[in-house]
């Protein structure tokens, strides 16, 4: 099948390639260059940099911020010439204040590259933006991990807050592209997320789940149920099915979940969700958003400590081949589902456009990884959706250092993109 | 025979279903069986099974096994066939006594699912824990077995012309063991294999509380090959422990428990009595009051679960157990705020209920303690969670967080061993290793922070045994984290690390000249 498909997915792809707005077509670009560029190369340096990244919030001032950088840096075998000028700058008090306010503003520039604002009302600018272009949106709020039932309280009203923000913010605009889609996780709607018993958070986040499908129903706005690490997935799988199975939703409101192809169970789950839609037809249809996972890390390194097997495909090309296979299973299995496929990874969103063939597809990416290979769908005429979190520097912090991960892996598209490779490696089957 | 390396036996991964599955049908098997008859067992003549009774901590009303009850007389026989049987034991190659250890610890892993019924049956432990527990003491087997096969080829010394040195780790005797309630088959268990791996003969005499444990694990052993002389079984009370403990004829006591029974078991082998012809060496493990200390730059995000997982998993009854917050007072209100919402959460419930954060206490006396220390904590400070609902049958106790106490607490000095735990407001990290310094305790400890300076400089100051940074302060795994405490909570090497055997031996060293004449015979 896929080398049938070969020729279109060249043709897709080069097409998408040479709409990518920028000629250096470097998605790293706005970013700290330099220190993206070194960490991909430098384990240890990265992991400085992401222990940086991760603690500036907790920072109770620009000299506790200087010196938590100079101490991650004071560990480091060896510094770049730059960095050690900055440990030297530490050593007097207004050096710290200096270093700690350039790495405070580092952080700042770096986290709202990726981050759309502290607040669905202060993104509102940059939804219109992406509206104005033809791009929509999804809005994720970050957050705090929720351990109490006040946290996941405070998280549900916060949704249904954001629900009714954007679906003023779409009303009140006339573009295209405008429209209410707002991504929820299920760890933050209960403090109850057992990995050994799924049913108690199931049925607690279902008290919290239900009132912002009703309220997503009234508003005509979309929620979208994200899907995190392995520890929740039965949980998250039995409540949305369960409760987008009740009658009351079997008429809306426009619901969906997330498919992740880094999991070597994932195609059994599809059999299972894609069973769940033949049993409970609704209107409109389950959107299923394909992705690879973003913690494939996490996973590794669980399943190591424990002696288990690893639940993850370990090579990319394993993982890219089963990202197409559930592509090709999810476009045939339209329209019992509605299909988004979430990637970055130019050969992978070829593959998607070139199977569907004219047939109904959403695309999407992240915001400050898929903007430029967003741009270029949307110039292609694709519909395309840019997940957008939003939310405070704090409570995003585990949110950046995720994408930063993601973003500096050795093998990750992104990065070969990045260096350069010629578009014909990008587009070779995996 | 070369052995594999060793690693950890992994534990089920609860989160498949069909792993929990498993546990139910261990549970459903071991279900007609009780209560198990656990008889006084020495040199293979199974004594009464009548006098003690293990119940369901959470249905004091089930009995989950029926034991003997060891008197002195007991103790004599067992201690003096031990002796005998030690002399063979031990004149075994190390690597035929690892291949036995390892056939039961094979046994242990056939059998697991009714192993880790038996101890949510027998102890309240909750599934998870139970598993983990029945891991560890197949881990305890695997890696003593190999650490006796490479201490048994001796250290590297310095040889010179003309002589030859050796020094060789030779088995102490006979090894009683004396072991808690609370880790009813992986504590035991690893005392067990330890004197056994070394060539010592073994009179274990467990908790009351847990005989049926034990009992299996003896019988795993014996199956295994491990000759019955070389091996005793002593349920019973602590007055057999005590007979024990003082008899001449042991040479090395291995004690997990209090700390009270541990001094005594320390003072009383300390006597050398007319006919004893050794000093006895004694390896105590005993109580903490531990601390986890929370920098002003902590993730609370991770901090809290990991506090709250540390304190109340198994009810608190880990000597590992979190029971001090020490948290720096830039955080210390937020951290109080979310760790009493987190304590809310917790489910309170029977052992056998997958997601059972806190099950029952061992027993009514252990009930009363904690709701003593928990009436002295609202009366001398503030309970800022606890007092929930909890069901009648039964020793439940709800989680309780403390706060507010005046620095001479009894709620902040004293090992309370159960789900009970205190926050405290510190104006620097130096003032929370000071507190830390000044406890009589040094078992385990916390540290939350993100400052590699921090974690230096705290790393450098806390006596504790196990320091644990930016995670829970439980769990230990055998080879990753060998586990033991100093000042009073504990004397001897760490359990599950390289060091360990050596207290189970004595060393021996032979210099023979090889030169004759002045003509060197190598």
């Amino acid at each position: 099948m896929a080398s049938d498909l070969q020729p279109a997915i060249l043709e897709v792809g080069r097409a998408l390639d040479a709409a990518y707005p920028s000629r250096t077509r470097n998605p790293l670009k706005a970013i700290d260059e330099r220190a993206m560029a070194l960490a991909a190369t430098d384990q240890e340096l990265k992991a400085a940099l992401f222990r940086f990244v991760d603690v500036t919030p907790a920072c109770r001032s620009l000299d506790d911020l200087a010196r938590h950088l100079t101490g991650f840096l004071d560990e480091l075998p060896e510094r770049p010439p730059s960095l050690d000028m900055a440990v030297r700058m530490a050593r007097s008090r207004t050096g710290r204040a200096a270093l700690g306010a350039a790495a405070a503003a580092g952080v700042r520039h770096m986290a709202h590259r990726f981050i759309a604002g502290e607040s669905p009302r202060a993104a509102r600018g940059e939804l219109r933006g992406l509206w104005s272009r033809g791009v929509a949106a999804s809005v994720d709020l970050l957050g705090e991990a929720t351990v109490s039932a006040a946290e996941a309280d405070r998280y549900a009203a916060r949704c249904a807050e954001a629900l009714d923000e954007l679906a003023e913010a779409a009303a009140a605009s006339d573009l295209p592209a405008a429209d209410a889609n707002l991504s929820v996780k299920v760890s933050a709607l209960t403090p109850l997320m057992r990995p050994d018993a799924p049913d108690l958070g199931r049925e607690d986040a279902a008290g919290r789940l239900r009132p912002l499908l009703r309220r997503a129903r009234e508003l005509g706005a979309h929620l979208h149920i994200d899907m995190e690490s392995l520890d929740s997935l039965e949980t998250t799988l039995d409540l949305v099915l369960d409760l987008l199975g009740e009658e009351e939703f079997a008429g809306g409101p426009s619901a969906g979940l997330v498919l992740q192809a880094y999991l070597r169970d994932s195609p059994a789950e599809l059999d299972r969700i894609l069973a769940w839609a033949r049993s409970c037809p609704r209107t409109p249809p389950l959107v299923v958003r394909l992705v690879k996972g973003a913690y494939w890390d996490h996973e590794v390194v669980e399943a190591r400590q424990h002696g288990w097997s690893p639940p993850v495909f370990e090579s990319k090309a394993d993982c890219d081949r089963n990202f197409e296979a559930l592509t090709r299973r999810l476009l045939d299995a339209a329209p019992l589902v509605r299909v988004a496929i979430a990637s970055h990874n130019l050969r992978s969103v070829a593959h998607a456009i070139a199977y569907a063939d004219g047939r109904e597809l959403e695309l999407q990416v992240l915001r400050g990884l898929g903007d430029e290979l967003g741009q270029a769908l949307a110039t292609r005429g694709h519909r395309v959706r840019v997940y957008c979190p939003v939310g405070d520097l704090v409570a995003g912090m585990a949110y950046l250092v995720r994408r930063l991960l993601e973003n500096t892996a050795n093998d990750s598209f992104l990065g070969a993109q990045a260096r350069g490779a010629p578009v014909e490696e990008l587009l070779a089957a995996p | 025979m070369s052995l594999p390396p060793f690693r950890n036996e992994p534990t089920l991964e609860l989160r498949r279903s069909r792993d929990r599955e498993a546990l139910l049908g261990g549970l459903r098997e071991l279900e007609p069986r009780l209560p198990l008859r656990v008889p006084v067992l020495i040199g293979g003549d199974a004594g009464g099974a009548e006098g003690i009774e293990s119940t369901d901590p959470g249905n004091p009303a089930r009995v989950v096994a029926v034991a003997g009850a060891a008197g002195e007389r007991d103790v004599e026989q067992a201690v003096r066939r031990a002796a005998e049987a030690a002399r063979r034991w031990g004149a075994l190659p190390a690597a035929e006594r690892a291949e036995i250890l390892i056939r039961a610890a094979a046994l242990l892993r056939e059998r697991r699912l009714m192993l880790a019924a038996l101890q949510v049956r027998e102890c309240a432990k909750p599934w998870g824990e139970a598993d983990a527990d029945v891991c560890e003491a197949i881990d305890f087997l695997e890696y003593y077995a190999r650490e006796a096969v490479a201490l048994e080829r001796g250290p590297e010394l310095l040889q010179v012309p003309g002589e030859r040195n050796a020094m060789r780790h030779v088995a102490r005797g006979v090894v009683a063991v004396i072991s808690p309630w609370n880790f009813p088959l992986a504590i035991p268990c690893g005392m067990t294999a330890a004197g056994l791996a070394t060539g010592n003969a073994v009179v274990l005499k467990p908790a009351e509380q847990s005989p049926g444990c034990a009992g299996e694990l003896v019988r795993a052993l014996h199956e295994a090959g491990v000759p019955p002389d070389a091996l005793a079984l002593l349920p019973g009370l602590g007055d057999a422990g005590a007979a024990l403990v003082r008899h001449t004829g042991v040479h090395a006591i291995a004690f997990t428990g209090s700390g009270a029974v541990g001094l005594e078991i320390i003072r009383a082998a300390a006597e050398t009595p007319p006919g004893q012809r050794h000093v006895k060496r004694v390896v105590a493990e005993m109580g903490g009051k531990n601390c986890v200390i929370v920098d002003s730059d902590a993730d609370l995000d991770e901090a809290v679960p990991a506090i709250v997982r540390s304190a109340f998993v198994y009810a608190g009854q880990k000597c590992s157990a979190c029971a001090r917050v020490l948290a720096h007072e830039a955080l210390v209100d937020r951290l109080l705020e979310r760790i009493e919402g987190a304590v809310a959460t917790l489910r309170v419930g029977q052992a056998d209920t997958f997601g059972t954060d806190v099950p029952p206490v061992i027993e009514e006396e252990a009930h009363d303690r904690v709701r003593r220390y928990a009436e002295l904590a609202a009366s001398e400070g503030r309970v800022a969670a606890g007092g929930g609902d909890v069901p009648d049958e039964g020793w439940f106790h709800a989680p309780t967080l403390a706060t507010d106490l005046p620095p001479d607490s009894a709620v902040l000095r004293d090992e309370i061993f159960g789900p009970l735990v205190t926050v405290e407001r510190v104006p620097s990290i130096d003032a929370a290793c000071d507190t830390v310094e000044a406890s009589p305790f040094a078992l385990t400890g916390g540290l939350f922070s993100r400052s590699p300076d921090t974690v230096r400089e705290v790393t450098a100051r806390l006596p504790v045994g196990n320091l644990y940074v930016n995670r829970h302060i439980t769990g230990a795994m055998v080879g990753r984290q060998p586990f033991g405490g100093n000042r009073l909570s504990g004397v001897g090497a760490k359990a599950g690390g390289p060091d360990y055997l050596l207290q189970f031996t004595e060393p021996r060293v032979v210099t023979e000249n090889t030169m004759r004449h002045g003509l060197v015979v190598e």
